[in-house]
Parts: structure tokens; sequence; C-alpha cells
């Protein structure tokens, strides 16, 4: 997939690509923000209609039917500009939409990794992988690694760590 | 290395003398005896301010009359229980902690009946501070904190010893911890900077902050007077209170400020009323800044904050001045003693940015072979400084804005501190060159240093 125009700078280094996410990364996302959404669509729609009457309803489900598009298309940039690689000495993170990052990690620096799943990624059998550093700053997400991958890249990095460690 | 300290005009610090035998690395040791006492004092005199003076009262219909001999007999009644049970919880907690050295850690066993047995390694040790708080300076008594990377809690507090077994006990500990035998004597140290009371006070107060607040705080006292105004003190009071938090609490706590060096390394030793003594061992400090305010350029003044990775929460703001005024000169050459071959002042700078929206003219970094420095500030100018051996990831970020005018920010991460390294504002292109290379020169430099820096002096 190609990455998204004047972003050379997030790009990967000469001569490799990234590894992408899972596909069900975006689905992910989107139906965890339209699960916390319909409350507030509901008693939100409610509440215009006993204010606004049926006008205020329509603003109401077409101002609905934006976010749904701009969720749609966060999802979709979240997912094509999520990437990691390892390298021989270090990991690179690459990912977000309104704020771009690209974190490198040495593997002698990582104090541990953990790999989380809330119920609607173990349903999706997705997870997310975390690097954590002496730094509270490093912010070395991987989200929506399908869960097999997760638990080898975890082993993996844990492996390197463990080779390379220098304490603090 | 090339450096001497600079010409200190205000005559050499004193050596410390030798503190007699090592005694700690062999057999079980416990807190000074006096220690039992002093918690017994303190439970009583919370005792008698929350009871004992209470009882000592018998409300008549006039107010209250003092000492009747009935109320002294309802207090004795109370007070000597009061008084057994405070000696026993002192001499309680006293038996109840013990300490020893054990091969590469330092035991710390509490309690009489049910033990808690705690293990620090001495390897993973990033700071040892001495601190007598004023009442023990009285007594002679002092307390010794070992502080381990891991924040809040992970350190140990002995509390109280002997000042001399403090010492004592700080230099068998920074033997133990360098892979020296627990007997070798107390590393000798060379002073390096100490600060003058009046220069202290001076650049206290010579911040644009402080003297605005003075300002207002006479506008204010003025308009009182004069118009007998009452209303101002809502304004005056908090006014004083920022300029008392700015300037006097500072001087307390950092007067005296003396800098030394030794292989240990770094010694700082501070405070008016409550003496601190703090060893910072080699490659402990992760990150520095060097400050320096407005109106302190003139005079050439800057002061340096660090971040060591064992302070943590309220301890990190006390720990996190490493020099609170000297010379610039001074400042570097410090930097340059804890990044050993690091010369600030070398590392070329090369300006931000232009198309950035920020008015800060100064915003620059550089790098060398041994260190990055960022440096920012419109009105108050900060030189952050990382070496590249101890950056934990380097990251480049972009906002939203930034993306428009493709610009990105360049972090070299350190732990949580008073220091953040940060090149902002550069070119997107320019901005992943510097990464690439960051990442390269951390590589060569961890591979440089070794695997593990916890034993320095083998």
């Amino acid at each position: 997939m190609p990455a998204p125009a004047g972003d050379g700078a997030f790009a990967p280094p000469p001569g490799t690509a990234w590894n992408r996410v899972s596909p069900r990364m975006p689905w992910h996302w989107r139906l965890a923000v339209v699960l916390r959404g319909i409350p507030v669509a509901v008693v939100g729609g409610w509440w215009i209609h006993q204010g606004g009457g049926m006008a205020g309803l329509l603003v109401w489900v077409l101002a609905l039917l934006v976010s749904c598009v701009l969720v749609w298309g966060v999802g979709e940039l979240s997912y094509r500009s999520a990437g990691y690689l390892e390298r021989a000495d270090d990991l690179l993170v690459t990912g977000g939409v309104f704020v771009r990052r690209l974190v490198v990690v040495p593997y002698g620096r990582m104090q541990f990794v953990d790999v989380t799943a809330g119920l609607l990624e173990r349903w999706m059998g997705i997870a997310t992988v975390r690097l954590h550093t002496a730094a509270a700053a490093t912010d070395a997400r991987i989200p929506g690694l399908p869960a097999a991958e997760a638990a080898q890249l975890r082993d993996r990095l844990a492996h390197k760590g463990e080779a390379r460690s220098m304490g603090l | 290395m090339p450096y001497a300290p600079p010409p200190g005009p205000y005559g050499p610090v004193p050596v410390p003398q030798m503190y007699g035998p090592p005694r700690f690395h062999q057999g079980v040791h416990r807190l000074h005896p006096v220690t039992a006492l002093l918690r017994a004092f303190v439970f009583l005199l919370i005792y008698f301010v929350l009871i004992g003076f209470s009882l000592l009262l018998t409300p008549q219909e006039d107010g209250y009359a003092f000492l009747e001999p009935a109320a002294v007999r309802r207090f004795a009644l109370v007070s000597i229980p009061a008084t057994v049970a405070a000696v026993t919880v002192g001499v309680w907690g006293w038996l109840g902690l013990r300490f020893w050295i054990a091969g590469d850690d330092l035991a710390v066993e509490t309690g009489v009946l049910r033990k808690r047995r705690r293990f620090i390694p001495l390897s993973r040790m990033q700071a040892i501070d001495i601190v007598r708080p004023l009442m023990t300076r009285l007594t002679g008594l002092a307390e010794l904190r070992v502080e381990l990377a891991g924040g809040d809690g992970s350190g140990v507090v002995l509390r109280y010893l002997g000042r001399r077994s403090a010492q004592q006990l700080r230099a068998e500990l920074l033997a133990r911890a360098a892979g020296l035998p627990g007997h070798t004597p107390e590393a000798p140290e060379r002073p390096f900077w100490r600060v003058p009371f009046g220069t202290l006070l001076l650049s206290l107060i010579s911040r644009m902050p402080v003297i605005g607040t003075g300002m207002l705080l006479a506008l204010l006292l003025m308009v009182g007077v004069a118009f007998v105004e009452p209303g101002v003190l809502g304004g005056a009071i908090p006014a004083l209170l920022g300029l008392i938090s700015a300037v006097v609490a500072p001087s307390i706590v950092y007067g005296r400020f003396a800098v030394a060096t030794s292989p240990d390394g770094l010694r700082l030793r501070y405070g008016l009323l409550e003496t601190r003594m703090q060893t910072v061992p080699p490659g402990r400090v992760q990150a520095v800044a060097i400050v320096e305010p407005l109106l302190w350029r003139q005079r050439r003044w800057a002061r340096v904050d660090v971040t060591v990775a064992g302070y943590a929460g309220e301890r990190q703001a006390l720990s996190s001045v490493l020099l609170p005024v000297a010379p610039r000169e001074v400042a570097v050459a410090l930097v340059a003693h804890i990044f050993p071959g690091a010369d600030v002042d070398a590392v070329p700078l090369v300006p931000a940015s232009g198309r950035g929206l920020s008015l800060d003219r100064f915003a620059a970094a550089g790098t060398d072979g041994v260190v990055f420095v960022a440096r920012r500030g419109l009105l108050c100018r900060r030189t952050t400084v990382i070496a590249h051996a101890r950056a934990q990831s380097v990251r480049l970020t972009s906002g939203p804005l930034q993306r428009l005018l493709r610009l990105g920010t360049v972090h070299v991460d350190a732990p949580p501190g008073p220091v953040r390294v940060a090149a902002t504002d550069r070119e997107l292109s320019e901005a992943r060159a510097i990464v690439e290379s960051t990442a390269e020169r951390t590589r060569l430099a961890r591979s440089r240093t070794g695997a593990d820096p916890a034993r320095w002096a083998r």
C-alpha cells in the first residue's frame, strides 16, 4: 500500500518495508468508537428531539453521519501509518494520524514488553504490543497485531533485550 | 581530561577527614540507639499537643484554671502510660530494624515478630544522600538514603545513624557498588566549586518573575498605605508567599552549596538548616540542562539542572539542581565532567527552521560523537544535553500544524525528570536524518562504554 504523499520522513529505511499491522486494526478502532458513541448518539438525539423537534433531529443525524465518515477515514489513516521494523540493534515503530511519530528503541534499553488485548481485541484476535524503557516519554506502541504475531514479537524482543541489556 | 577546575576565588572546600576503620562490611547493624528516644519524644510531643495540654486545664465559669491539683493528678494518670507506650514504640522500632551488607546487596530487615527482609542491589544504586534535618544537627545524627531506579519507594532510608557511621556506611556502600572490597578507604575528593551566599541570593532575586512580583508587592503596599485599604492584602499576601517560595526557600535549601568531584562521582553539599550531602556515582546522571534566565546573561551566570533516575516525585524536585548558580564556564566544565569528552560550547548548533510558528529565535540543536545538545528559550535560555550513551530512545513527532509546514520535532528521551531534550521545528527530511544519525551514534556510544556501567571502578 503506498504511503500518503508528503510523508517521506516517516518512510521505512531504504531497502526495507514496514511490517504492517492486521487489517482488522482499523475495524477494531471503528467498532470501539461506535460502541462508545451509541449512548451519546441516542441520549443526544432524544434531547435534541425534545428541544428542537424533527429539524433538530435531522441535523443531529447528519452530524452523526459526518462523524462516522471521519471515524472511518481516521481508522484507515491510522492503519496505513502504523508499522514496525526490527533492525539489528533497534526497533522502529511508526504511526499516528494527527501527530505522526517515529520511535527508535534500542533493544538494550528495553525494560519490559507487554502485550495487552481488551475484550473487543480478543474477540477480533488482535493485540497491542508496547515497549517500555526507563523514559516514560518513549511511546512505542504497536496496536492491532494479530495475536500470534504479537506473542512471537514479544518473545523475540524479550530475547534480544536480554542479550543486550545494559541497565541504566 | 584536559581540564582543571576553575580557580575558586572563595578558597578551597574543606576536605573531609577519614572516618576510622571500616566496620559495616561484616556483622549485623542497628540504627543509632538515640533514634528510639527521638521517636518516643516526637510521639510524646504529639500526645501533649493533642491531649496532654487540655488535661491540665480545668473549665471554670470565667475561662480556664491552669494546674489545678486534680488536673495534675489526671494528667499524670494519663501521661505515665503514654510515656511508657511511646518509649516502647520507639525501642520496638529500633529493635526491629537491622541492616547488613550481604555480598553485593544491602540487606534491610524490619519487624520484630513478623520479619520483612529487603535486598538492595548496590550495582543498581543511583545515588546516596546523607541528610541532616535541623533537629538531628543538634544530636549529631544523620539520615542515609539509597536511591534506586524505579521511582518512589524503591530506595531505602536509614533514619537515623550516627553522623560518622553514616559517612562511613556511605563510603563502604560506594566501594562495594564500584566493585572494590568494603575496607577500601573513602575515595579522595577534589573541590570543584563553591557558591557564595551573596551570589546565590543575588541570582535568585535577579530574575524577571521575581522582580515583577516584588514591584507588584511594593505597588500594592503603597496603594494600601496611601488609601488605607486593607483589600490590597488579597493581592499582597499571595505575592509575598510567591517571593518567599522563589527567593527565601531556595536560598535556605541551597545555601552553602559546594560541589566536589571524586572517583565515586559527584559530591554535593548544601543547606543552611537541613544539610544534605548527595553522592551521584559516575554514569548516573541521565541528562542535564544549563539554564540562563534573561537577567543572568550579562553576568554570564548559569544554573545546572539534572535528571538522576533514582529521584522520583517530591525528591526529584529537591534534587534536580546540580549547581544553583555559577559562571557559565564552570557550568560547562561541570557538564564536561559528567559526560567525559563532552564540550557543550564546541558542539555546532544548527538553528531551527525559520518556517516554524514559534517566536523562539534561539532554538537550535547539534550533536557530536558524545552528546546531543538542544537549545531553546527566548527569555530563559535552556541548553539541554544528553550523552548518546544515556539515550533511552529517539523519537520524531510531527503535529498537524507542523506537518502543514513540513516540520518535525526530534526528541532524545531520558528517564522522567526536569530535563527534556527535544530539537523543535526541524525540516522533516532533516529531522529524519537527525533521528537516523542519533540512533547510530547511540548504538556506537553504547558499544564503546561496554555492557554495564554498574561497576565503574573495575
